[in-house]
């Protein structure tokens, strides 16, 4: 009997943790714009320890910058974007890029592979090397606030 | 002077037979329209009105299949039978002509009737080269299944040669009418207006009811067995075509830049070149991981221009250029030299690169000459 009652006092409250995760709206569980740029957050402090979070200035500078270093098809981001985040783009073969501000565009940046593998690309394409984490984190958070 | 009238055994006394009967007639003014259409969008019209270009060529199929029954079964003057190609008969007649007489005959006069006979052969071999042409390069119509693209390419230029042949034989029919109606003083063009001529006995009305009747239900049934040939026929799987599904990693990570290009449009050889110098695409980085590489060059290099047999793999898919470029080969640039270069930078298509911004069927790789749309076009 004593046995019985103790295992049942410990599994109460494990019931009660499972029901309460599963009750929460996965909207409020986690948002992956931010796990995102919480990834290049953390990669950003690693390499420079004293990093002091992205900003949106930062990332319109670079957005509108035109470094001479990459491919001379594609000499800044707005070559292909615009100079208007809001305002749809074209690729030079084309075909047309959906706006980047997330204003406009609400499923923009919701996939860390996808979002990588753009800025893969591209980065190589006009700046001609990877963009470091605080590039692509303060990109990101120019975007979001756009 | 000899009696040009008893020359001639073609002439008989006027009899009860309709000397044009209707469907006869019909025969002839519904091919006059055909043939119109068929000219016309065949010599001038731009490559979109193609399918016009095509239903012309149905409808002379089925005129002809008529005027070959009708050549049979049809009223006395509609039938072969009482047509002469006498050599001499022909002969005689051209050189009495020149001699200022005028023969008259009931039927038609040697001349004439070669003119039938030569018109008549030139549809039947625009229709057949057509449908050969049809089929084995645009992958279309009732041959589709059986003809070959090599084998459709020898017969565009007998296509072509008869149809420049019969626009002669049309303009020499058409001086041979007027010389008889205005020189002749003969109602050729009432004839076959009206279906008779003044001092013609012309049959009863329930006679010419019955002809009606009769050219009506074999062009009905010759019409019908041939739609119903030609549909079913055409339902079966083109020769060296068959579509293609596009895996995902395809999509996103090539068609994301640019039009979705049919594999058929390049070889094993250029797809594998450019799939190992993407960090150099035409200007831009187009890199891939390994596996997602390896399985774009699977599918392309399975489904390259070699495994198709449609007009875009071997005119532009098999033609390979130093840039790997499609639009750098002589079929490319020979087919869009009309399009002025502002048309390549509207912004409705972009660039030379976005296919499908014109050729609706770009995706599956057949780029019919009907699924042509220029923006410009859709504009207005």
């Amino acid at each position: 009997m004593k046995r019985h009652e103790r295992m049942s006092l410990k599994t109460v409250p494990l019931i009660v943790a499972l029901a309460c995760a599963a009750l929460v709206p996965p909207s409020l569980a986690a948002d992956p714009r931010q796990q995102i740029i919480a990834g290049y957050e953390a990669t950003a402090k690693a390499a420079k320890p004293g990093f002091n979070g992205f900003s949106s200035e930062r990332g319109e500078a670079f957005f509108r910058a035109a470094p001479g270093t990459g491919k001379p098809e594609t000499p800044s981001c707005t070559t292909c974007h615009t100079a208007d985040p809001r305002a749809a783009g074209k690729t030079r073969a084309g075909k047309a890029i959906a706006p980047m501000a997330v204003s406009i565009q609400a499923d923009r940046y919701l996939d860390a592979a996808k979002v990588e593998k753009w800025y893969r690309r591209n980065c190589r394409s006009v700046l001609g090397r990877e963009c470091t984490a605080i590039e692509k984190g303060d990109f990101l958070t120019f975007m979001i606030n756009r | 002077m000899r009696q040009t009238r008893h020359a001639y055994p073609e002439q008989s006394e006027t009899d009860a037979a309709p000397l044009r009967d209707l469907p006869l007639r019909a025969f002839h003014w519904l091919s006059v329209v055909a043939v119109a259409v068929a000219a016309m969008t065949g010599f001038l019209a731009p490559p979109w009105w193609q399918p016009v270009h095509v239903i012309a060529g149905y409808v002379l199929a089925c005129l002809l299949a008529f005027r070959i029954l009708w050549g049979v079964f049809g009223s006395r003057f509609s039938q072969f039978q009482s047509f002469s190609l006498s050599i001499s008969g022909t002969i005689r007649y051209l050189r009495d002509i020149a001699a200022g007489h005028n023969p008259t005959f009931d039927g038609h006069n040697p001349a004439g009737t070669w003119m039938i006979f030569i018109l008549l052969a030139l549809l039947a071999a625009l229709v057949a080269s057509g449908l050969l042409l049809l089929g084995g390069q645009e992958k279309l119509g009732p041959l589709a299944a059986a003809v070959a693209y090599q084998t459709a390419r020898r017969f565009r230029d007998i296509h072509e040669i008869a149809a420049w042949a019969l626009l002669g034989v049309v303009t020499l029919h058409l001086l041979g009418v007027a010389f008889d109606t205005l020189v002749q003083k003969h109602p050729a063009l009432t004839a076959m207006v009206t279906g008779t001529k003044p001092g013609w006995k012309p049959p009863s009305p329930a006679a010419n009811r019955a002809w009606t009747r009769r050219g009506m239900v074999l062009a009905g049934l010759s019409s019908l067995v041939l739609i119903g040939i030609g549909t079913g026929l055409s339902s079966l799987p083109a020769k060296g075509y068959a579509p293609i599904h596009y895996p995902d990693v395809y999509k996103t990570e090539c068609a994301d830049c640019h039009s979705i290009y049919h594999p058929s449009l390049r070889t094993a050889g250029a797809w594998r070149k450019m799939m190992s110098q993407l960090s150099d695409h035409y200007g831009e980085d187009a890199s891939l991981p390994d596996a997602d590489n390896q399985a774009i060059t699977d599918f392309l290099t399975a489904n390259n221009a070699e495994a198709f047999d449609t007009e875009a793999s071997w005119r532009i898919g098999r033609q390979d250029t130093p840039s790997l470029r499609m639009t750098d080969t002589g079929y490319w640039k020979r087919r869009h030299r009309k399009i002025e270069n502002t048309a390549f930078n509207d912004p409705a298509v972009g660039s030379k690169a976005n296919c499908a911004a014109c050729h609706q069927d770009a995706a599956t790789g057949l780029f019919a000459d009907g699924k042509i749309h220029l923006p410009e076009r859709n504009r207005k």
